[in-house]
């Protein structure tokens, strides 16, 4: 019952962190200065007839929320009209049936575009992540059982370089050296021809596009987990249950994941969901770099192209992942522990 | 597993993979890789507004006419136009036996349709422009198609080279605003090249199309794949990931040209950006103040003489050496100069001579009273300091800038540079006019009419006359050319326009950009590379294109 409780509460403190980001999200770019139908969009041949049909049609010709036409420029208008007929609940109640909205740009469902653009992230980040936490918690136990030692100084070292990096950087370098020394593709996710290939092939292809974002998403992310994972597994190491257990004579291997690896698991548990959550975003550089078409190159593009519906609907997609990680992170976290819960 | 079966999986699996991609080869067809920094907004013709989108319509759709390299239009889907007595209407006569991409024949009812479509849809950003002169189209027989006019057009060819015939079977089931949401993603057309896979902003994947009535293409199949990072399209070139590049960042010049087996080429864009640089001339009396204009620009800008000064002290071929490293021509008026008959080829620019220019706005009056090195008013009301924006995303304009302030403070006028998001430059540009100056731009036209439009006194209040630029003449020349049927009659009046913009100093063009494009010469050969204009990735080009084996 207890459990429950806590449950409901965390579950009812995420739903009203998403209604207030819908609510942000909407009015953040509404108050950017600008008309989208003009935005852009430089080109003698665009009619005012073709202007004004493009307002009608994403409904910016309504007011934004009663008594408020725009609010930049700001203008009044009518406070006695239909709530629902405004640009507000509209957007408020579409959502509530799960439709994001059209594109300004491409004319698409931004739901469906948002779909496909989220699986690749999800690829990308997915293998990134797991390749980074399994190499993070191997270095640092290997770091932390070795410390002070040459292995210690150069672990450190290198996960100190490696998160210090500025990703798209690391990842302008990786492209280069991978396209010329190894012959790895820089672009996207097939090479040509490709995408229409099915089996082992395709699979291969979309491998090779895959090393150099993973490799460069996994250098930056590794880092972070080698640190904090040897810290804790240091400190572990001098608790006495340690002690008692060189004493009996255990090996070093159980010692490590028997009983140091289990207790250290705690922190890097709430970093990881934490990170799941941010990565997400967090991916923006790399899949620019590599114009890898995931949700971060989604966000690239709509911001150049100002298409307000496609960031309202990537925003909302981050938020709720990060909140959901967050919850997610704090129930695992009474679960492993559980003090937290008690508190 | 024991080591041994490890061992064995070891093995097998990249053979496996290799026999694969072994077998694969031989089936293979040769593909044109293309690399470029954008992507199609929308393969739907209707709603397409990017010029990636438009270089897919020409490839995968026919139209009456084909837009040439030198600015003419050719026939292509079309025989013969004959225009009436009277001009206002036309017998389109279209090829016999053409077939749709899905095997369905393209009749005389196909074009009708298109171009009834285009017309009665005002929304449709584009294509509707194209038709406002149409009355209406109708079908005499298979092949036969009567356009009839509301009035006369002294440019058929252009207005059809655009439209481009979708088949009824498909396309009349879109009708009202479903029309521009309908995703189009079998794009079936008529043209050279068919779609074989799509995927928004990752690739365009078209292969030849077999039955198309004209020269078939040298090349199976062709793939546009889109870069987001401009230094991976240098990077793929000159490791033969693509054959083409569309663009490059213009710093990557001299490492691509120094590289083996690619040839780096530049010319007037086919449609190229036209940059300019705008001066707030909108005054108490042409101020659309019902269209939200606050009309806050500098007095001393609706002065000729000081417009005239700023143009003298602007060093067109240092900003295009500096600014363009060289790829680019100073430029004249918004007709650009590849605009060829159009382009005023008499007009004389005003001659970089800061010592004239100072000379002219002391005489006017235009002194520095209080010696700071600025100029005031004639009535010592305020200095000549203006505000200075650019678009944010512009990668020639934080430079231009720069150097412009750099140039005009020789003259004693002062810039306050200062970037803004294209969204907040639209809401202070036009119809506010609350700006001085502006760094921008305008996307270009094969015909004029679209350009010079922007300079009539009817575009103030819509925002699309950015200046406030007002003059009686220019304004009945632009009606008068537009129903001008005698070409040499046209052009004359265009040109006379030309000089008038030019006199009145309307916009000072700093420069006209070329377009620098880089192909691979071990994998493909046959561009065309040597027309008054280049876009290699056009139809023309990509139908003379052929592997080198």
């Amino acid at each position: 019952m207890k459990r429950f409780k806590y449950l409901l509460n965390k579950i009812k403190w995420a739903i009203f962190s998403i209604l207030f980001v819908v609510v942000l999200n909407f009015f953040l770019f509404r108050v950017l200065p600008g008309d989208p139908a003009r935005a852009g969009v430089k080109d003698p041949r665009m009619t005012a007839d073709a202007q004004q049909a493009i307002r009608i049609r994403f409904g910016l010709d309504k007011p934004v929320i009663n008594c408020f036409q725009t609010l930049n420029p700001l203008k009044f208008g009518n406070c006695l009209i239909n709530p629902f007929q405004t640009q507000f609940f509209i957007y408020f109640g579409n959502l509530l049936k799960g439709d994001l909205g059209i594109s300004y740009q491409t004319n698409r469902p931004v739901g469906e575009m948002l779909g496909e653009f989220l699986l690749n992230t999800v690829i990308l980040i997915g293998l990134g992540q797991i390749i980074s936490i399994i190499l993070g918690i191997i270095l640092g136990l290997i770091a932390a059982w070795k410390s002070h030692t040459a292995v210690d100084f150069g672990a450190m070292t290198f996960s100190l370089v490696a998160w210090s990096l500025p990703t798209f950087w690391l990842g302008i370098v990786l492209l280069f050296l991978g396209s010329t020394y190894l012959g790895l593709p820089v672009v996207g996710k097939f090479s040509a021809g490709m995408s229409l290939q099915v089996g082992w092939l395709k699979f291969w292809d979309v491998a090779k596009h895959l090393i150099l974002p993973t490799l460069t998403f996994t250098v930056v992310v590794l880092g972070e987990y080698m640190l904090i994972m040897r810290s804790t597994v240091l400190e572990v190491l001098s608790e006495d249950y340690i002690l008692t257990a060189k004493a009996k004579g255990l090996s070093t291997f159980q010692i490590l994941v028997d009983h140091a690896l289990r207790n250290a698991m705690l922190p890097m548990v709430t970093i990881i969901a934490l990170n799941l959550g941010f990565t997400v975003a967090g991916a923006i550089q790399i899949e620019s770099v590599f114009s890898w078409p995931g949700l971060g190159l989604a966000i690239f593009q709509a911001v150049n192209r100002r298409d307000y519906p496609v960031l309202q609907g990537a925003f909302l997609i981050i938020a709720i992942t990060v909140i959901f990680a967050n919850l997610f992170a704090e129930l695992l976290y009474s679960y492993l522990d559980p003090r937290v819960q008690a508190s | 597993m024991s080591r041994k079966t490890w061992l064995l999986v070891m093995l097998v699996i990249p053979a496996l993979v290799l026999s694969a991609c072994g077998g694969a080869k031989t089936k293979t067809p040769v593909i044109l890789r293309i690399g470029y920094a954008g992507s199609p907004d929308t393969l739907n013709p209707t709603a397409g507004m990017l010029s990636e989108a438009w270089t897919m319509y020409e490839l995968v759709y026919s139209s009456i006419y084909e837009p040439q390299y030198d600015n003419s239009f050719k026939l292509d889907l079309g025989e013969s136009v004959t225009p009436s007595a009277d001009n206002l209407s036309y017998t389109i006569k279209i090829r016999p036996n053409v077939k749709f991409h899905d095997g369905t024949p393209l009749t005389a009812k196909d074009v009708a349709f298109s171009l009834n479509f285009y017309r009665q849809n005002s929304n449709f950003p584009y294509m509707n422009g194209y038709t406002t002169s149409f009355a209406n189209a109708t079908t005499q027989d298979d092949t036969t198609v009567i356009l009839t006019m509301n009035s006369p057009v002294p440019n058929i060819d252009y207005l059809l080279a655009y439209l481009y015939i979708l088949p009824e079977h498909i396309w009349s089931t879109h009708t009202g605003a479903d029309a521009m949401q309908f995703d189009n993603a079998a794009m079936i057309g008529s043209g050279p090249f068919k779609l074989v896979d799509y995927a928004q902003g990752e690739f365009v994947h078209l292969a030849r199309n077999p039955d198309y009535y004209g020269t078939k293409p040298n090349i199976d199949e062709v793939v546009f794949q889109t870069f987001s990072n401009e230094d991976a399209l240098v990077q793929a070139i000159k490791t033969s990931q693509v054959d083409m590049i569309t663009e490059f960042p213009l710093t990557a010049l001299d490492t691509l040209k120094s590289t083996p087996n690619i040839k780096v080429v530049s010319g007037p864009a086919i449609s190229p950006e036209l940059n300019d640089i705008l001066m707030n001339q909108s005054s108490a009396s042409n101020c659309p103040t019902t269209d939200g204009g606050k009309c806050t620009g500098h007095p001393a800008l609706q002065d000729l003489v000081v417009r005239k000064a700023l143009a003298h002290a602007t060093d067109k071929q240092q900003l295009v050496n500096i600014v363009l490293l060289g790829e680019g021509t100073p430029g004249m008026t918004l007709i650009p100069e590849a605009l060829i008959p159009w382009y005023n080829t008499t007009l004389k620019d005003y001659t970089y001579d800061v010592a004239l220019a100072n000379q002219m706005l002391d005489q006017a009056g235009y002194k520095d009273i209080d010696g700071d090195g600025i100029r005031e008013m004639p009535d010592g009301s305020r200095k000549l300091e203006f505000r200075f924006n650019w678009p944010s995303d512009s990668t020639v304009a934080p430079r231009a800038a720069e150097l412009i302030s750099n140039m005009w403070s020789q003259i004693g006028v002062k810039l306050q540079l200062q970037a803004l998001d294209p969204d907040a430059l639209t809401s202070i540009c036009c119809p506010a006019y609350d700006y001085d100056i502006i760094f921008w731009g305008w996307g270009s036209d094969p015909d004029p009419s679209f350009l010079l439009n922007v300079m009539t006194t009817n575009q103030i209040p819509t925002g699309s006359n950015e200046t406030g630029f007002s003059n009686t003449t220019f304004d009945s020349l632009y009606v008068q050319e537009g129903k001008e049927l005698d070409k040499n009659t046209r052009k004359e009046m265009v040109w006379q326009m030309q000089q008038i913009i030019l006199d009145q100093v309307v916009y000072i063009i700093p420069f006209y950009t070329n377009a620098v494009q880089a192909y691979r010469t071990d994998t493909f050969t046959g561009w065309i590379a040597d027309q008054p204009k280049l876009e290699l990735q056009n139809v023309l080009s990509l139908m003379a294109v052929k592997p080198v084996k």
